[in-house]
């Protein structure tokens, strides 16, 4: 090895001749050693470059859509709720900014691990957090537990004064988020028609349920590149939402109050369960209030029962006794076995129809087909619906809008309850023509006498003010002559010697009709009542139909004429003068009937 | 050799001045595309590229003074400069400054000094002054002698923790000795016992967070969000970039912040993303002409010692490349190795231009000697 011995040489002594002999053997000196060198080198290299190939020109793609999924997020532009309004504008439900407190645990725990100084920092301001949230700080803690997680809501909708605490605070991994909170400015007055929505904004009874598209609208839609750190910093494609729209409703917020405060009122005057108002423009089907009482307040709802929140008026379904009477004179009217002049021999007062008997409180023997409803004869009615075929009976009843929706398309809408027979005994019949038999909603009760109100055309009810046509086209249902006839009738109820006297308005003339009603019980009837007032205001030139319901009064009245009558009238004397209907100054409202007497049902 | 002799007859300005061109204007394409990629994975800031300047220019002033000095002087000092990183090492252990969860630096009241690097240049300068006395190939006694002078500074830098350096301290170390003319033989019976090392190695020396970086790289996707995140994110920047690249300043992991030391070890990373495999494959044209002209240099130095420790040094800074770039792209474990002269940092600049210019003492003075 000639090589190495001159390389131990120069290595010892490096004098010039020496380097001189190196210099010549240089070319030599390319061992294989250094070649082998030079090839791993190259071959490194060479693989490197393939790793790059592979990764960059046969797993791109992969890495690419990775990539994306790390960077490109569709991020929601929130946007407010929309408003819901009455007829005039005025705010039923509006939607303000909140804040919602929400923690990222990963966070909270990473800065867990730092020095001590600032772990006794953040627990001061934990115990703080806790104490303006009014927790214990250790369910805080629970909260923010697992440090897999990213995202843990602490506290939702708090006040602007609170998130400016929260804020502040600065605890590492606590943030808070925009969002929106529902207020409803009427509170109680209007909640079970507007209904009210969840913490997550989405509504979920009344109105706020049936229009939550509408209301919510779509939000716009940005398809965005983000950083690590979340933010924005190029927005890929943008779709533009639908803007939440606003709703007008149908109901008149000043009847609605006063509708509301008498019935409520009456609810306790009446020591009553429950009760109900319905009232609707007779000519375009339109609720102009609709109120029940217990109600709730849907700004606060941590402590409200469950049966505070039903819509009574159109879930609650209730046979509705004498004040269904119109419906057998209108079909016997229109069936031409009587004329509205006609006389009907009522005596003895009692009659047995197969193993039932009829009977009124007392013999009113001949009397005309106005004074059957005036005095709620149930002779009298039984006859005149047992005159008709029960055929063109029962499609009367079906007509009329019994049996069937109000077309409001309200949330947890009922059609009440009604068993279709195929043979009906004469009892059957008889009972129905008095109310019996057969169980109606107040809103089922009122739009059938919007129908008589607005001369016999059947409108279907609604809530929303739109410009759209309803789905339900107008109706003749009955006459208009009949419509009129049974209107003024109905009249005489509300005059002296009526059984709604109560009912009657100073100055206007009003129609309408009791019912007092026994509730059916397992088995039969027991002793509680339902009491009804069902009218039509004014008669002259009808505007509105109302209803007003009071269920299972407790005090010493339970008659419709001493309970329900006079909220009747309270709300309607309110509702005639807020609607600005000009007093009668007929002769009619003058005249007195004579022989009447307080009579039940 | 035809080179040799080209540039014997005409001396220009560069071989006065001891610098070796073609070296250079590699080094320099480096360092410019370091620069570049900085300023982007940096979130276009121009004071890290103006750091990064700063640090260049002073590891450059370091390389000309060293190319100046001849090998020879290297040869006389290589014992004293050992000596003196040793007890710099020792002296970190005892007294050197936490930083980032390892003790790897000296505090020496106006600069922070970090011993491991001086043991990357000292330790191939030992070995080859060791191994050059001998007559060539070294018997195995002295090949003993010369593992021991490797292993005693790998071992301290592997406590401080970092693994990075101490990985490559020892293979600047082997490779002078493997150069030195090592039969296969004993090459066999030195991998089997690094072999029977590995398990020592993993259940005394490494640390926790070490063996989870190996664990990590063998099955990345077992902890997307934690330690496999480096190794995922990487491989992303680096595919999403395809052939052509994303452009300059256009790519989107880096310039986002989803890739962590996107400007320091992952700036490979950067640089797929930006400039696709055509840039990545110019990347390592350049390195593999620096590294081929390393070998060049070796192979033509004039004395056992020469030739070692430019060998070494060459091949060290090939280990550099190999094991930053097959780590970004996933073929190597997470080591903290940086891309050698594009990186973002101080410390390793310095020494690998220190590298460069006793290279190219080795290169240039010798002809000045024969001529």
């Amino acid at each position: 090895m000639a090589g190495n011995a001159n390389r131990r040489a120069s290595a010892k002594t490096g004098t010039s001749k020496d380097r001189q002999a190196k210099q010549k053997t240089s070319p030599m000196l390319m061992q294989w050693r250094f070649l082998t060198v030079l090839y791993s080198v190259v071959l490194v290299f060479v693989c490197l470059a393939a790793r790059a190939a592979f990764i960059q020109v046969i797993e791109p793609d992969l890495l690419i859509q990775q990539g994306d999924n790390r960077t490109i997020r569709i991020r929601d532009n929130p946007s407010y709720r929309g408003l819901i309004t009455d007829r005039h504008g005025e705010q039923l439900a509006v939607s303000v900014p909140s804040k919602a407190i929400w923690a990222d645990p990963k966070v909270v725990h990473s800065f867990d691990s730092d020095t001590g100084e600032t772990q006794a920092l953040d627990k001061r301001r934990f115990q703080a957090l806790a104490e303006v949230l009014g927790r214990d700080v250790q369910s805080l803690y629970d909260k923010v537990d697992n440090p897999k997680r990213r995202f843990v809501y602490i506290e939702r909708q708090v006040t602007p004064a609170m998130a400016n605490f929260v804020e502040e605070l600065a605890i590492p991994g606590i943030y808070l988020r925009n969002e929106s909170k529902r207020y409803y400015p009427t509170g109680e007055v209007s909640a079970h028609v507007v209904g009210f929505t969840n913490v997550d904004d989405k509504g979920i009874e009344g109105i706020e349920k049936l229009y939550n598209n509408w209301l919510t609208g779509t939000p716009d839609k940005r398809k965005i590149r983000r950083d690590a750190k979340g933010r924005q910093v190029e927005i890929i494609e943008q779709h533009a939402g639908e803007k939440a729209g606003d709703l007008m409703l149908t109901i008149d917020q000043r009847i609605q109050a006063l509708a509301y405060r008498e019935l409520k009122e009456a609810t306790l005057y009446f020591k009553a369960a429950s009760a109900s108002v319905v009232i609707v423009d007779v000519h375009t089907g339109e609720i102009l209030a609709l109120a029940n009482t217990p109600s709730y307040n849907p700004n606060n709802r941590k402590t409200v029962s469950n049966h505070r929140l039903r819509n009574r008026a159109i879930t609650d379904a209730f046979e509705p006794g004498s004040s269904l009477k119109p419906i057998a004179i209108l079909a016997a009217l229109e069936y031409g076995t009587v004329q509205k002049d006609s006389i009907i021999d009522t005596s003895p007062g009692w009659m047995r129809l197969g193993g039932s008997r009829v009977e009124d409180p007392r013999n009113y023997g001949k009397i005309s087909v106005t004074e059957i409803i005036q005095k709620s004869s149930n002779m009298g009615t039984s006859k005149l619906a047992l005159s008709v075929d029960k055929n063109f009976l029962m499609d009367t009843y079906y007509n009329m809008g019994l049996m069937s929706t109000t077309g409001s398309n309200m949330v947890g809408e009922s059609n009440g309850i009604f068993h279709e027979r195929n043979r009906w005994s004469e009892h059957e019949v008889a009972s129905l023509s008095f109310g019996y038999n057969i169980s109606v909603t107040t809103a089922q009760l009122a739009r059938m006498y919007a129908t008589i109100g607005n001369g016999g055309v059947k409108i279907p009810l609604s809530i929303i003010k739109s410009n759209e046509p309803a789905l339900e086209l107008p109706e003749r249902v009955v006459s208009h002559e009949n419509a009129m006839a049974v209107l003024e009738m109905m009249e005489t109820v509300t005059q002296a010697g009526g059984s709604g006297v109560k009912a009657s308005v100073p100055g206007y003339r009003i129609a309408g009709k009791t019912g007092t009603s026994r509730k059916a019980v397992a088995g039969g009837y027991g002793e509680e009542y339902v009491n009804i007032f069902a009218g039509i205001a004014p008669v002259s030139d009808p505007k509105i139909a109302v209803v007003v319901l009071i269920n299972e009064p407790s005090g010493d009245l339970y008659y419709a004429g001493d309970t329900a009558a006079p909220t009747f009238s309270a709300i309607v004397s309110g509702t005639l003068q807020m609607l600005n209907v000009p007093p009668d100054d007929d002769s009619k409202t003058a005249r007195i009937y004579s022989g009447g007497q307080d009579a039940v049902q | 050799m035809a080179e040799a002799k080209f540039t014997t007859i005409k001396t220009t300005m560069l071989e006065r001045l001891h610098i070796d061109g073609f070296l250079l204007f590699a080094l320099m394409c480096l360092m410019g595309i370091g620069l570049v990629t900085i300023y982007s994975s940096g979130g276009q800031d121009w004071n890290l590229v103006n750091r990064q300047l700063t640090r260049l220019g002073i590891a450059l002033i370091v390389m000309f003074i060293l190319a100046q000095i001849p090998p020879m002087a290297y040869r006389r000092l290589a014992v004293y400069f050992y000596s003196f990183g040793l007890i710099m090492l020792i002296l970190v252990l005892l007294v050197g400054v936490i930083g980032k969860g390892a003790q790897r630096w000296l505090d020496l009241g106006v600069i922070r000094f970090q011993p491991s690097e001086v043991m990357k240049l000292a330790v191939p300068l030992m070995v080859a002054w060791y191994i050059s006395k001998f007559n060539l190939p070294p018997r195995s006694r002295n090949i003993a002698i010369g593992f021991v002078i490797v292993f005693i500074p790998t071992i301290l830098i592997a406590k401080q923790p970092d693994l990075g350096t101490s990985l490559l301290v020892a293979s600047s170390g082997i490779f002078a000795l493997f150069l030195s003319g090592m039969t296969w033989r004993l090459i066999f019976f030195i991998s089997a016992l690094g072999g029977a090392f590995a398990p020592i190695m993993w259940f005394f020396l490494m640390q926790g967070y070490q063996k989870q970086r190996v664990l990590t790289f063998l099955n990345p996707e077992s902890d997307p969000l934690g330690a496999g995140y480096h190794i995922i994110q990487s491989k992303i920047a680096i595919g999403s970039g395809g052939v052509s690249g994303k452009g300059w300043l256009q790519g989107t992991q880096s310039q986002l912040e989803f890739l962590p030391e996107r400007h320091t070890d992952f700036i490979f990373a950067v640089f797929s993303e930006e400039f696709g495999l055509i840039g990545v494959i110019g990347l390592l044209f350049i390195y593999m002409c620096i590294i081929i002209r390393g070998l060049m240099i070796a192979n033509y130095a004039q004395d056992a010692f020469s030739k070692l420790l430019a060998g070494s040094i060459t091949l060290t800074f090939f280990v550099y490349v190999f094991v930053n770039m097959g780590m970004v792209s996933g073929l190597l474990p997470v080591v903290g190795v940086p891309l050698p002269l594009v990186s973002y940092g101080g410390t390793s600049m310095v020494t690998l231009l220190a590298g460069f210019g006793i290279l190219m003492s080795i290169s240039t003075q010798k002809r000045l000697m024969s001529r």
